[in-house]
């Protein structure tokens, strides 16, 4: 039973992680209509500055947080007009090829700066723990699921309550329609882009403290962001919510009762399964 | 201006040996994990040939060493070993550095006969394949499970033992060779957990293994993964009497720098400084001074390795047909011991390499095993986590 549990909370926990990733995916999607294969880079470029405001100034990971977000944000945001803006409506081949340019061109960068070592960020609660009635919870996990949990009620509020929210949410709902509401649709482009890969951003620094960091470590969240995007339901902030902690926990539960190696299999069954049955995603509107 | 120049350039030209004395220089080839996740590991072995290199010049030996990058890919191992067998005409090829490009190396060195010398790659049926063409310098895999198993057993009275180990080919066959062992010795084997490198989260495998309460924990991953699964064992309190590393991210200068979790893990290596081996302690004090960094047993194997490499090579005037029995006939002794190309027990060319056991006191990768070696005494059992 307390393995159960066990199993449950440490999915619950890294799927929070997962679902940040997946949202910032989704967001930039949702608006755009652009997979932004390059997303896995921008959580290792919020790693990367992490570990350096911790390396350099002896930031906390945490702390880094407020500095990671408005700069990914403009990264993002100079991203979006420079490049990605070009090919809102080439073929959609084209746009993939062209983000994952950007993903190569970003790690590459990052290699040939900071080389290919891996980096830690090794605090002092990097590895610790405490006990919840026989339960091990890790601090630095349910740390970060605290500020997943914070930065995506933030979301929320600002998505339905404000009008930018709102403009932002008519525009992925129907680009045209939005304009024709007299909505500027390139500037809440700029702003999805942006606003994805801040989230992105701080992911990167949420992992970094219990994970390691090296150029190449987005491709993993990239593959894993999209999976978490297409169960969602293309589109929908709070089907990446959930599908990021469906994974996560599945993983876990994996894990322990069927094989370690096998927990990537399970998930991508599952995956395929929930496909057949709900071709949308988890609460993706089908689209004629 | 213009006759200092040409006293300058008389000078120089004077003061080469002669031209029949100075043999053309030896080619050899390198392929080596540059790039990709076991870039920071192919980073020592790259000094460490280079260093090597500059060795075999003082001796007399020209080499040029043509490095070729796989970036951990078995594809692109394959295509630099077909360049450097056809193309560059090489007399000897050192490297691949993982298990996985190594295996897919070897049928083509023996296919186009170059001599290949494996400096560190585990998967034991590298050299049991009976080709000719394929040599290793370091030991195979099931020297490590035995090496750790014999120290530990030595220790105390161990009952049970449990497996972790990412999903490659030196992974599984270190702990293949550790399961079989382990029954062997009468140990019983509670958990057998495969997982795919490098994902953020052991916990939930850590929990499970921790349910059957083992003795002993087995572990083989490279590079970051030894750090994250330690980490993670801290935090569910995996608590055995002792935690084994089998080499690779359990050797590496960062693994040894987490004191809170490295400390009194237990992992075996194919190098030491402090064994006693001619030139060990200095072959590591130069490589400090020259790279700023700790080297780790795979720089010290690709430094013999290219020096064995060299020297045969250099012997047989560059032909690899003449430096494969050079390989095969010879012995040398260096900073890895004695080394010698031997077949027994259905090995084929294979050095037969003691690994030492070393385990991490307060920060610093101690030797405790063989005794021959040691210069500290082992803590066992692991008294718990700080």
């Amino acid at each position: 039973m307390i393995l159960l549990l066990q199993a449950i909370l440490s999915g619950v926990l890294v799927g929070g992680v997962y679902a940040l990733i997946g949202i910032g995916l989704t967001l930039i999607f949702g608006v755009m209509r652009v997979i932004n294969f390059a997303h896995g880079e921008l959580v290792m470029l919020g790693m990367y500055v992490t570990w350096l405001l911790f390396v350099k100034l002896g930031w906390d990971p945490y702390l880094s947080i407020l500095a990671v977000a408005p700069l990914l944000f403009v990264w993002g945001a100079v991203l979006q007009t420079t490049v990605v803006n070009r090919v809102l409506d080439a073929l959609p081949q084209n746009q993939i090829l062209l983000t994952i340019g950007l993903g190569l061109v970003m790690s590459n960068a990052v290699m040939l700066a900071a080389t290919s070592d891996y980096r830690l960020v090794s605090t002092s609660y990097s590895s610790a723990s405490f006990d919840l009635g026989g339960l091990s919870v890790s601090y630095p996990l349910l740390l970060s699921f605290l500020v997943t949990v914070a930065v995506t009620v933030a979301l929320y509020l600002f998505l339905l309550r404000t009008d930018t929210g709102q403009a932002i949410r008519a525009t992925a709902q129907d680009r045209l329609a939005a304009q024709l509401m007299g909505i500027d649709v390139r500037r809440m482009s700029v702003l999805a882009f942006g606003l994805g890969a801040a989230l992105a951003g701080v992911a990167g620094a949420l992992v970094a403290p219990t994970y390691y960091i090296y150029p190449q470590v987005g491709a993993a969240f990239t593959l894993k962001a999209f999976v978490i995007v297409v169960l969602g339901g293309m589109g929908s902030v709070v089907g990446a919510t959930l599908a990021g902690v469906l994974i996560g926990v599945t993983e876990s539960l994996a894990a322990v009762y069927v094989a370690s190696g096998l927990k990537e299999l399970v998930v991508y069954v599952l995956f395929l399964v929930l496909l057949l049955v709900k071709p949308s995603g988890l609460l993706g509107k089908t689209r004629a | 201006m213009a006759p200092r120049l040409a006293h300058a350039v008389l000078v120089a030209v004077l003061s080469l040996p002669p031209l029949s004395a100075r043999a053309a220089p030896v080619r050899l080839g390198f392929i080596n994990s540059m790039t990709g996740p076991e870039a920071p590991i192919g980073e020592n072995l790259t000094n460490g040939a280079d260093l090597a290199v500059e060795d075999l010049k003082q001796r007399g030996i020209d080499v040029v060493l043509l490095k070729q990058d796989d970036g951990g890919k078995q594809q692109n191992a394959m295509s630099a070993i077909e360049q450097l067998a056809t193309g560059e005409e090489v007399a000897a090829v050192v490297g691949p550095y993982t298990s996985a490009s190594s295996n897919a190396v070897a049928p083509l060195a023996q296919q186009y006969e170059v001599p290949l010398l494996i400096p560190a790659a585990a998967k034991e049926e590298l050299t049991r394949a009976g080709r000719s063409y394929v040599f290793r310098l370091n030991a195979p895999a099931h020297v490590y499970a035995a090496s750790l198993l014999d120290a530990v057993l030595a220790l105390g009275q161990p009952k049970t033992i449990a497996f972790v180990y990412e999903s490659t080919d030196f992974g599984s066959s270190v702990s293949n060779a550790g399961k079989q062992l382990a029954q062997k010795k009468g140990l019983e084997i509670v958990a057998d957990e495969a997982y795919q490198k490098g994902a953020p989260d052991y916990r939930s495998t850590l929990s499970k293994i921790k349910a059957q309460n083992p003795d002993l924990v087995f572990m083989v991953s490279y590079v970051a993964d030894a750090i994250l699964l330690m980490r993670q064992s801290r935090e569910v309190g995996l608590k055995p009497q002792a935690f084994l590393g089998g080499g690779a991210g359990f050797d590496t200068a960062q693994f040894e720098a987490e004191r809170t979790i490295s400390n009194l893990v237990y992992s075996v290596t194919q190098w030491t400084p402090d064994t006693g081996w001619p030139g060990a302690a200095e072959f590591a004090a130069r490589y400090q001074a020259r790279f700023r960094k700790k080297p780790t047993y795979h720089a010290a194997c690709a430094y013999a390795a290219v020096l064995v490499a060299g020297e045969a090579a250099a012997g047989a005037g560059g032909d690899p047909k003449k430096t494969r029995e050079a390989l095969a006939r010879g012995s040398w002794t260096g900073v890895l011991g004695p080394v010698r190309f031997e077949s027994f027990d259905g090995f084929t060319n294979q050095n037969r390499h003691v690994m030492p056991v070393v385990q991490y006191q307060d920060g610093k990768a101690q030797t405790v095993w063989p005794a021959q070696f040691a210069k500290r005494k082992a803590v066992y059992p692991f008294p718990g986590w700080k």
